[in-house]
């Protein structure tokens, strides 16, 4: 028996003898949470505002982009599968509204993933080391300005796994966010930290 | 344990979150190479840098009310280029802007609030930062240009500090939603910060009764802070320490008698 496409159904366990062979289905009895995209959702509103102006560079399109992210999460609530994480459910919307929508108004597109970013820092490993009491000094000296340059010098999803971990996000929350298997985040979130470490090379004192 | 598996775990060593066994092995490794130790060192800059120097930006008030208003059943707001999901009508908009000005003129009393609690939090972002200042003081004509290029205005600040209130130096930071110059000055063993910003949009306090030579200030205390603000021309000022409040009205008079 196939479940109605409006309703979530559970197999309840097996029936007694003189039904054996005849699969039930039962509304599942955990409920979708609510009908609608709760108030709480506007406690995330300051760290996906932080995010979004990072990612798009602009005070007007960082609001934008999180009136995006509501708009898409209040309409697509019904996919939200009640007792998973919230928090990384709409970061993956902003996420995605960003690719989707703000690469389109610009004139060159941005780097969305993580092979693309150590594809292209392959090619400048080969510049010289730095001694790591350089590279101390420099970090030392580097100023907002020149975090936020570097940062925005970043593939999407770099940039994305370097701030969200900044927020404090667990990495199964990353990795839900991001759209990456648990396993990997890890590895991902130093390498992009690496890469950002390469990039603030060009400032600092 | 090699050297990139080591490198995948120091994140979680500088937050002192490895494991016991994990953490002694990571250890082990380090102490017989120079190479990740020097990145171990790089990794926990940089995370300093990432969480003192960053801006902890907070989502401007009107973008709160439009969400909150949209999570509660209200008309959305019409929004700007990119985000054009609303689709409202432009009755249902003219309706929607009508109660949206008399909210605003509803809200701002409660608004000054959030500009005495982010005045606290930006200052005791200062306190609690290792790298408080970008510009260390050279005096007032070295800080100053410094923020040029940083900010879309020039802060008018003409005291450079002297021996009671020595400047310390400048950083970019933000107040709700806008850049903002910082000046660190020191009272005795005292830090004060002085933020100075736009005003215009700004919920500023109806009251302003504090003489500062050519402006009125308004005080206010908040989690043992004193805060006295005040606006000058297009420009906003914010002082902001645990000194005595007659200190603080000391060293405004002597910001604000200079503009």
């Amino acid at each position: 028996m196939r479940a109605p496409s409006h309703l979530t159904l559970v197999p309840q366990p097996k029936p007694g003898p003189d039904e054996a062979d005849v699969e039930i289905w039962y509304p599942e009895l955990v409920p979708k949470a609510t009908v609608a995209l709760p108030r709480t959702a506007l406690e995330h509103l300051d760290a996906l505002y932080r995010v979004a102006r990072s990612l798009t560079g602009r005070d007007d399109d960082a609001e934008d982009l999180v009136q995006e992210t509501y708009a898409r999460a209040i309409s697509g609530w019904a996919q939200f599968t009640a007792g998973t994480n919230l928090r990384a459910w709409l970061f993956r919307i902003l996420r995605n509204a960003f690719i989707d929508n703000y690469r389109r108004s610009r004139t060159n597109p941005v780097q969305v993933g993580f092979d693309e970013e150590f594809a292209t820092s392959l090619t400048s490993d080969s510049r010289e080391p730095v001694r790591s009491d350089v590279e101390l000094e420099r970090l030392r000296s580097v100023v907002t300005a020149d975090i936020e340059e570097a940062l925005a010098s970043l593939s999407v999803d770099a940039r994305a796994i370097i701030l969200l971990d900044l927020e404090g996000f667990t990495e199964t929350e990353l990795a839900d966010s991001l759209g990456c298997a648990v396993g990997t985040v890890k590895s991902r979130l130093a390498r992009a930290r690496a890469v950002l470490r390469e990039r603030l090379r060009d400032y600092g004192s | 344990m090699d050297c990139i598996e080591v490198r995948n775990h120091l994140l979680d060593l500088g937050r002192g979150t490895l494991s016991g066994e994990l953490h002694e092995r990571v250890d082990s490794h380090l102490e017989g190479c120079a190479a990740c130790r020097g990145e171990d060192a790089a990794d926990r800059e940089l995370s300093a840098a990432l969480r003192d120097r960053l801006p902890k930006r907070r989502a401007p008030d009107a973008l709160r009310r439009s969400i909150e208003a949209r999570l509660t059943g209200e008309p959305p707001r019409a929004s700007r280029g990119m985000g054009r999901t609303w689709g409202v009508s432009l009755v249902a908009a003219a309706a929607f802007a009508a109660a949206a000005v008399v909210a605003l003129l509803l809200w701002r009393p409660h608004d000054s609030d959030a500009m005495l609690a982010e005045a606290v939090n930006d200052h005791l972002r200062v306190l609690y930062s290792d790298h408080p200042v970008e510009i260390e003081s050279g005096g007032i004509h070295q800080v100053k240009p410094w923020f040029t290029g940083r900010l879309d205005f020039a802060p008018v600040v003409a005291f450079g500090g002297d021996d009671d209130f020595p400047l310390e130096g400048g950083a970019v930071a933000y107040f709700l939603d806008r850049k903002a110059a910082t000046f660190i000055f020191k009272r005795r063993l005292h830090v004060i910060t002085l933020f100075v910003f736009r005003a215009e949009g700004l919920p500023w306090p109806a009251l302003a009764t504090q003489p500062l030579g050519g402006a009125r200030g308004t005080l206010e205390t908040s989690r043992g802070f004193h805060v006295l603000t005040w606006r000058k021309g297009d420009l906003g000022y914010a002082l902001v320490s645990d000194v005595d409040p007659t200190d603080l009205q000391m060293l405004a008079v002597k910001v604000a008698g200079g503009v």
